[in-house]
């Protein structure tokens, strides 16, 4: 029986190993500026808490080897012992925790860049929308309450009666150019909803009664995926929308011809 | 056959043992445990057992109490100063209306609960001394001064309830609802929470009461006095707590 | 001499609605917990494979259910974590062990307050039958999953589950929390009032030091969520709005609050939430302390620091809530006190897993089915539990919450850990609780195939997360790479179905040895904790006038360097000293 223990153990410990080294399904190609960093930080997390997965393992498969006993060796505990290995692991957890505290500042705190690029996006059941300001650069006020109608084109509510609005532009894709920082300020309609962009690295909940503030900065041109990762009704799981990274002058192009759209 | 051999290493001052091997001879003799228990083993039955049991069931609904109304407060303050930056106006917003509180009527009733606790504290001293009478199989004598005053206690209690309708009534008749500001939702959270423990105070003071009428035991009566008395005593002070948030902090 | 409890005397000629409703016998309690737990696991399993199979197979049309609908789906998907959350990992190692066996270990007869103890499990008796109840209302039951953010769960028009089916959840579980009230009162007020003599804190078995430090925080986490329901079902009918923002627009509709906070309520259900976490896996921990001392015939490595970590873990579980929010849009700077704190308390679980393989390294190691279960739960908590600091790390988290890695995170350390646990305290105290053994052979086969299976079932799911694939998806085709991850969800539904169908053996081994298991001895483990001491099952009159005066700690194993006998029962004479016996 404790063959087989130590033996199940092990092939346990080969299966896991194997799975993540073999990566029959891993992250998507980074797209952002924070990808890289990310998944750098990620391979930390790998090697570090991987390693003491196997060491973990090995040690257990070792303790319950059976070798003839007359008697267990019998040991209360040993404080030395208790300490070291306390220390060790404050030690290796507290530098992987503060390792990683770069990483999240430069994903949340606030950064500023010229030419960066200002996005609302709202999420509603079951759909993303995305708001750019147009050329005044600035949003117009909405109230979905009061005149929101998703079938007359004005699923957001923007208010007629406002001339910052009446450029604003409202698709249900993201088109964002490369290499600039995108701002967003997210929103959202009804429930909680989460807009997670998986290539970029990127999940932010989008709370009802709160603009939250959040950034990425797209560095490959292409079109990528957006889902929604917070629980929001029965539509969740289709709550799909994409964001297409184009460049300078097809996103200056493609603003442009939205905004004569709208204004028409 | 016990094999003592050299592969046994015990050691000898176990220092992070549970208990270690047996320590001849208990301090406290057998009387037990190391809380100061020289209680017969086993005799789980005494009044003073009895006592200890009901105390500590009682701190422990009181912790819970405390967590709740922790909270509630945490909740009010918090909710209080939170202001929201509305973009679409461009300014921040505080929508929380300060409570207008009808003061008299609110000193009123804690007037009555600060009573009822004194009552309390007389019915609780009177009890006792009618147990110590009943333990030395002595009828008690009656007492001079001697009122029902776990009877007013009840009374005050109930008076303290009616009180706090009269408020809400007072509240809603200047139109203060419910619904109608998270400063009036918490208001009458708190007061309502407030009340719902009182009320299961009272009904353990009724407990008591009718155990007199069921001629039950002095001692059981007199625990449940007693520690009912812990409860109540800490709403009181529960209450004056929550006076002194709705009137402080009022935003 | 005391007379026998009248209890003991009637116990054998009452009725049933004596012996099993107006009973106060702990021990009755404790098997009655048992099966509500054991009801309350196989609905909760039957939903999990219900899931599993309509993602693979979204066409398959079950027996009286036919297709499922992504409102059943969610319904399940809610339901599954309640009863398994409340009714499963957080009653039967507490409420169920417990209340059988801390009297028993401290050496009382029964619980301080026996009537409130029957009255709780009533209660979480009907608060089980409310929740049921909700698949039968108009609607279904509840579907913005376990921890019912709202608004999506304070508005009745956001969804078809968020009718009367949410109101039944809200309902149950605070029915529930009462019930874990009443129930956590008796644990304390029995572990301080009611050891036995000699049963000083330090000797007490790390089982009990487990469900004492659990009924505090049940205390605690309990009362708060009690009050956070009620807000929650203000909101849904009195008009308030604490956690419903103004300016909605749901389903076409404008909805009339105004001025709550969303976020309010995921601090205030986390708050509860995370040291629930904690309430379901300490017995756990204390239950696999316990037994691999028993089977490894060695004193538990460093039983201070066990207990110290138990504290320890008691105490840091109230301050880490807020990293279950990382994503949720709540201040950066407060992500980096959460993380660290998160970090911290991962020490004293590091220091747990040290200590068992401390107690296991160097032991006569007894092979049996309840240390194949304690080994597998080590192993399990060590592979969940090491996901534990990644998932801490803010940055790190933001990409991976709400994914399968975190299902896979805290099914690992949460399920499938605690549920190993309860495997072993049931192959362990079955002999205890019923009078009869477990079959062996069964056990060994049940441990495997569970084994196997979890780690099957939930390894994959971590490359899920990794390649970014959302929980609580009704189904794959909505978006495009999820889509694309059909294949391995098919193998994890695949071992799902072995893991449960595995869970058959258990249930035939159960059922079987009830009745049919070969008679157990007072002590067939050769336990020196108090409950053996007592014949098997365990008398209706516990100890009766008998109380045992305490000598010895809980785990003196293997010191005598005897191998008939090689433990001393914690009542046994204290002529033995330090010095071995003093014969």
């Amino acid at each position: 029986m404790s063959a087989a223990l130590r033996v199940t153990l092990l092939l346990v410990l080969i299966g896991c190993v194997y799975l993540f080294l073999a990566q029959p399904y891993w992250f998507p190609a980074g797209a952002s500026a924070q990808s890289s960093l990310f998944d750098h930080q990620f391979w930390i997390a790998l090697w570090v808490l991987g390693g003491m997965f196997v060491a973990g393992h090995l040690v257990l498969a070792f303790v319950l080897s059976k070798k003839p006993r007359a008697a267990a060796i019998a040991s209360r505990g040993s404080w030395q012992l208790e300490v070291t290995w306390t220390l060790a692991i404050v030690a290796i957890f507290f530098w992987f925790n503060i390792s990683g505290e770069r990483l999240w500042s430069s994903m949340m705190l606030h950064q500023q860049q010229a030419g960066e690029i200002q996005i609302e996006v709202t999420g509603a059941q079951f759909q993303w929308y995305f708001r750019y300001p147009g050329p005044d650069g600035v949003f117009g006020r909405t109230d979905a309450q009061k005149f929101a109608k998703a079938d007359e084109g004005n699923p957001l509510g923007l208010d007629p009666s406002d001339p910052a609005g009446r450029d604003d532009v409202v698709t249900t894709a993201m088109i964002v150019p490369v290499g600039h920082l995108v701002q967003m300020r997210l929103r959202a309609q009804d429930v909680v909803h989460s807009l997670y962009i998986p290539a970029m690295r990127f999940k932010q909940d989008t709370v009802p009664g709160m603009a939250i503030l959040s950034h990425f900065t797209p560095t490959k041109t292409g079109v990528y995926e957006i889902a929604c990762a917070e629980l929001c009704g029965i539509g969740h799981y289709r709550m799909r929308a994409v964001v297409r990274v184009v460049s300078e002058e097809e996103f200056a192009r493609w603003l442009k011809a939205q905004v004569k759209n709208t204004s028409e | 056959m016990p094999i003592i051999g050299d592969r046994v290493e015990i050691e000898r001052k176990p220092k992070l043992g549970g208990g270690g091997p047996g320590k001849i001879g208990h301090r406290r003799g057998y009387g037990g445990g190391d809380d100061g228990d020289h209680g017969r083993p086993g005799d789980f039955r005494s009044r003073e057992q009895r006592m200890r049991r009901y105390r500590i069931g009682m701190t422990l609904c009181i912790i819970s109490v405390t967590a709740i109304f922790v909270l509630l407060t945490v909740v009010y303050v918090v909710r209080m100063g939170n202001g929201r930056f509305d973009q679409d106006t461009r300014r921040w917003v505080y929508d929380w209306i300060p409570l207008r509180l009808p003061y008299l009527q609110l000193w009123a009733n804690s007037l009555l609960l600060l009573l009822s606790s004194a009552t309390l504290e007389l019915a609780r001293r009177s009890m006792a001394r009618k147990e110590e009478f009943a333990a030395m199989g002595i009828l008690p004598p009656r007492m001079k001064r001697d009122l029902p005053w776990l009877g007013i206690t009840v009374l005050l209690g109930f008076c303290f309830l009616a009180g706090q309708v009269l408020v809400w009534n007072n509240l809603r008749h200047q139109g203060v609802f419910l619904a109608s500001n998270p400063s009036r939702s918490l208001f009458y959270i708190l007061t309502g929470t407030h009340a719902v423990h009182l009320v299961g105070g009272l009904f353990a003071l009724l407990y008591a009461a009718a155990g007199r009428l069921l001629e039950a035991r002095f001692e059981s009566q007199s625990i449940v006095v007693e520690v009912t008395g812990w409860y109540w005593h800490y709403l009181g002070f529960l209450w004056f707590g929550i006076f002194a948030l709705v009137h402080f902090a009022k935003g | 001499m005391q007379m026998p409890s009248p209890n003991s005397i009637l116990h054998e000629q009452a009725g049933f609605l004596r012996r099993h409703v107006f009973n106060t016998d702990h021990k009755v309690i404790g098997r009655q917990y048992f099966f509500l737990s054991l009801a309350a696991v196989l609905v909760g399993a039957w939903l999990s494979l219900l899931m599993r199979i309509h993602l693979v197979w979204p066409k398959a049309a079950i027996p009286f259910l036919g297709e499922i609908k992504p409102e059943n789906y969610l319904a399940q998907l809610t339901m599954h974590g309640t009863l398994m959350v409340f009714f499963v990992l957080s009653t039967v190692p507490q409420a169920g062990f417990g209340t059988f066996f801390l009297p028993l270990q401290l050496g009382a007869s029964k619980m301080a307050f026996p009537r409130l103890t029957a009255a709780g499990f009533w209660t979480a008796l009907v608060s089980f039958l409310v929740l049921i109840a909700a698949f039968f209302v108009p609607g279904g039951a509840a579907g913005a999953g376990w921890t019912q953010y709202p608004p999506l769960s304070a508005l009745a028009s956001a969804g078809p589950g968020e009718g009367l089916g949410t109101d039944l959840w809200l309902v149950s579980i605070g029915l529930f929390c009462l019930a874990s009230l009443m129930s956590a009162v008796g644990f304390v007020a029995t572990t301080v009032r009611y050891r036995a003599p000699g049963m000083t804190w330090m000797r007490m078995p790390l089982t009990c030091w487990a469900w004492f430090v659990t009924s505090i925080l049940i205390l605690l986490a309990f009362s708060i969520l009690l009050v956070a329901l009620a807000m929650l079902m203000m909101d849904r009918h009195a008009g308030t709005s604490f956690f419903v923002p103004g300016g909605l627009l749901v389903s076409g509709k404008a909805v009339e609050h105004s001025g709550g906070s969303a976020l309010l309520w995921q601090h205030l259900f986390w708050f509860f939430g995370h040291p629930e976490v904690y309430i379901a896996i300490l017995p756990a921990m204390g239950v696999t302390s316990h037994l691999l001392s028993v089977f490894a015939r060695k004193p538990v490595f460093g039983y201070k620091a066990m207990v110290g970590a138990t504290l320890a873990i008691g105490a840091l579980g109230f301050m880490v809530w807020g990293h279950h929010m990382f994503a949720s849009g709540m201040n950066p700077y407060a992500g980096f006190a959460f993380s660290s704190l998160t970090t911290a308390i991962a020490v004293p679980s590091a220091i747990k897993t040290f200590n068992w393989v401390a107690t296991l390294y160097g032991g006569r190691i007894c092979y049996a089915t309840p240390l194949l279960f304690s080994a597998g739960f080590v192993s399990l908590f060590i592979t969940g539990g090491l996901t534990g600091p990644l998932l801490a790390q803010p940055a790190l988290d933001v990409y991976l919450h709400d994914t399968y890695f975190v299902v896979a995170h805290f099914h690992l350390i949460m399920a499938m850990a605690s549920l190993f646990a309860i495997f072993s305290a049931t192959y362990f105290w079955f002999p205890k609780m019923f009078g009869r053994m477990m079959n062996e052979r069964l056990g060994r086969l049940h441990f495997w195939i569970t084994l196997l299976g979890a780690y099957a079932t939930f390894m994959p799911m971590h490359l899920l997360g990794i390649a970014g694939h959302p929980r609580r998806y009704s189904d794959l085709t909505g978006v495009q790479y999820v889509s694309a991850m059909a294949p391995l969800q098919r193998f994890i539904t695949l071992a799902a179905i072995v893991t449960i169908a595995g869970q058959v053996i258990f249930l035939v081994n159960l059922f079987w040895s009830m009745r049919r298991g070969p008679g157990a001895d007072a002590n067939p483990w050769q336990c020196s904790t108090l409950e053996w001491t007592l014949p098997s099952p365990a008398p209706a009159e516990g100890f009766g006038g008998r109380q045992p005066l305490v000598h010895h700690g809980p785990y003196e194993y293997g010191l005598l360097g005897a191998v008939e006998k090689d433990f001393v029962m914690q009542d046994a004479p204290a002529t033995w000293s330090d010095n071995g016996p003093s014969e």
